[in-house]
């Protein structure tokens, strides 16, 4: 096989990567039922910050990547994760994020905690959602393992130890 | 010796004409690119994100089937990208703003500047006085001139920047021409030695580009403080060897066809003493290039803009008539590669910004846990590197994928400083595996010497060697300085 054809094949490996197992049902939640979930969050974005008086600094971010679910899988294999949040690092951090899966599908969430920065802690609050998620609720926690800031406002992270429950409403969550 | 004075105006990257082989090409690319989009969204991955995988794919499997050259490619999948609502237009065309495409853009123009006025000619025999015996006395020159100036360079776009002239004077002062097919092999090889010199030297020092220091910051987070000493230390035996082999290697591979020149020493002195002295253009490209450098290594500590540094140079020389716009209205090369770079710069930006880099990297190196270390240790570091074939930006391949092919590794019991250190050499001598896998490398491609096909083949074969070398030797040298 000529050598430049890896690429080919790598094509093929992301390809075979991204099909993975079967999954589960897709409304897997009866009604009222709770399930577990963890994961990682690797995101990228954009970080805008303001200098206030000493040591006291107010910051924009926007970040998305993708949040990868392992263990259990009471959400499924992943979503597309999306978040924009405020972070003041003497009153600490919240925000809103919004999980999208393949079919479009989305998980919303308010987000509270430590300012945004390696090492800090963020509480999730999972309010609803689209779809097979209408009417989830549910909480989950993670940590940021590192952030990396680069000169031009750029921010990249991995938020890994994400760990939360989430419950389907008594009614049952309507099909789409 | 060629008195040329002008960069090559175009890459040797011809249109393909659709003919035979060609058509089979093009309709296999449109076929993979019909089928990944139609083809079921895996499970947690966006439509919006598998829909540009599905453009970016089979843009790069048009370039690598020669399909397409890079231009075209580039130019069908924004296009697609776009049109078809995947991700909206300023997110498409960010990259026709980015810094770093600038800069690449910018290196160029400047580089003409130094053929232009004869200085580049006049190294060039001060060179070949020094090293001209053979064809591989002048790849090492190279070489070892990139690895003694790297640790210097924060960034190894600028010194492509810097690299790129003194390579160029040597091939064309060596007679060789990217329009003749006889000539140009020389000039291929002395600028495929360019683009992997710079990828290992940047594996070298942790100073060479501005990648590393990112790498560092988040092995920081895995427990591991590498500094300046330690990465060297770690470094040397499989880097140097490298530096050593890789001229042999690529000669190997793609032979320059002129091996022993024992008379060029002589005859180079003997140009330059008929050169006489500095011409007034001379100085002002000497004195430009001096402040551009002294820029370019001061800008961490003086908060210098790396582009902006090149845009006054650039300026000073348009300014002092050593370039003219005339010359540049003929960089019709420049162009083409500011077009394909910018696009596909941006396009990978949002695969990874979508979240799919870190899914497939997540999904490829999770099948890996339970494996015997050693193994996942090789296949690990194997996938790393392959998957540089999907980033246009080392940085964002560091960013997306280093943390999570460690955490990997150590869950497979590899142990951490082995398992960041090679990952981290990787992020730097993988740069080559693509033309556009690293924007050091885009202005030697766009010298014309090389086409589409060797570049890619000898990226592919570079690479493989790097890795093997860092394997092999790089792993026990680990071992044995990390404990």
């Amino acid at each position: 096989m000529p050598l430049p054809w890896l690429g080919v094949a790598l094509l093929v490996l992301c390809t075979g990567a991204c099909s993975g197992p079967a999954t589960e049902p897709r409304s897997g939640l009866a009604p009222g039922e709770s399930r577990a979930f963890e994961g990682s969050w690797t995101a990228s974005g954009t970080r805008r910050s303001l200098e206030l008086e000493r040591g006291h600094q107010a910051s924009i971010l926007n970040l998305s990547g993708s949040l990868l679910l392992t263990g259990e899988r009471g959400l499924g294999v992943g979503f597309q994760a999306d978040a924009i949040g405020f972070s003041d690092n003497k009153a600490g951090g919240t925000g809103q994020a919004v999980w999208t899966d393949e079919h479009g599908d989305k998980v919303f969430s308010q987000l509270r905690g430590e300012p945004i920065g390696t090492g800090s802690k963020v509480l999730g609050t999972i309010t609803g959602g689209t779809g097979r998620f209408a009417g989830l609720t549910g909480e989950y926690e993670l940590h940021w393992q590192y952030v990396i800031e680069s000169d031009d406002g750029t921010v990249s992270g991995r938020a890994v130890g994400l760990k939360g429950r989430v419950t389907a409403p008594a009614a049952g969550i309507p099909r789409s | 010796m060629s008195s040329s004075t002008s960069a090559p105006a175009a890459p040797a990257v011809s249109a393909v004409r659709p003919r035979g082989r060609a058509l089979v090409s093009r309709a296999a690319t449109f076929a993979l690119a019909l089928g990944l989009w139609f083809a079921p969204i895996p499970e947690g991955l966006t439509v919006q994100a598998w829909h540009l995988f599905a453009i970016f794919a089979a843009a790069i499997f048009s370039v690598i089937v020669t399909a397409f050259p890079l231009l075209t490619a580039a130019m069908l999948a924004a296009a697609a990208a776009v049109l078809t609502g995947t991700i909206a237009p300023a997110k498409a065309f960010a990259g026709f703003a980015n810094g770093s495409v600038l800069l690449v853009v910018v290196a160029f123009l400047v580089a003409s500047s130094v053929v232009k006025s004869g200085l580049g000619r006049r190294i060039s025999f001060l060179v070949v006085s020094a090293f001209g015996r053979s064809t591989l006395g002048l790849a090492y020159s190279i070489f070892l001139t990139d690895a003694a100036i790297a640790p210097a360079f924060p960034s190894n776009t600028a010194r492509s920047g810097v690299l790129f002239p003194i390579v160029l004077s040597l091939a064309q002062g060596a007679g060789s021409d990217p329009f003749d097919d006889e000539t140009r092999r020389l000039g291929g090889y002395l600028m495929f030695c360019g683009m992997a010199s710079l990828a290992v030297s940047s594996a070298l020092w942790l100073t060479a580009t501005s990648v590393n220091p990112i790498g560092v910051e988040i092995a920081r987070h895995f427990g591991l403080k590498i500094n300046f000493g330690s990465w060297l230390l770690a470094a040397s035996v499989p880097a140097l060897a490298s530096i050593v082999l890789l001229p042999l290697v690529l000669y190997r591979l793609f032979p320059p066809g002129v091996s022993a020149t024992p008379d060029a020493p002589a005859a180079a002195r003997q140009a330059l003493k008929s050169m006489g002295p500095l011409s007034r253009d001379e100085k002002v490209v000497a004195v430009a290039f001096v402040l551009m450098v002294t820029g370019w290594i001061a800008a961490g500590t003086l908060t210098l803009d790396l582009t902006a540094v090149a845009f006054a140079g650039f300026g000073a020389l348009l300014a002092t008539s050593v370039l003219t716009l005339d010359d540049i209205a003929q960089e019709g090369g420049t162009l083409i590669t500011y077009l394909w770079l910018a696009v596909l710069f941006a396009m990978s930006g949002q695969l990874n910004e979508l979240g799919f880099m870190s899914y497939v990297g997540g999904r490829l190196s999770a099948a890996l846990a339970g494996v015997a270390w050693p193994a996942a240790y090789v296949a690990l570091l194997v996938l790393y590197v392959l998957m540089h074939y999907l980033f246009v930006s080392q940085s964002s391949q560091v960013l997306a994928l280093f943390g999570v092919f460690v955490e990997v590794g150590l869950r497979s019991g590899v142990p951490a400083p082995l398992m960041a250190f090679a990952l981290l050499f990787a992020s730097s001598y993988f740069s080559t595996i693509t033309p556009q896998g690293g924007s050091q490398n885009v202005i030697f491609v766009g010298s014309g010497y090389l086409s589409q096909g060797e570049l890619y083949k000898l990226g592919a074969l570079t690479t493989a060697f790097c890795l093997l070398v860092f394997l092999v030797l790089g792993t026990p040298w680990l071992f044995l300085v990390i404990r």
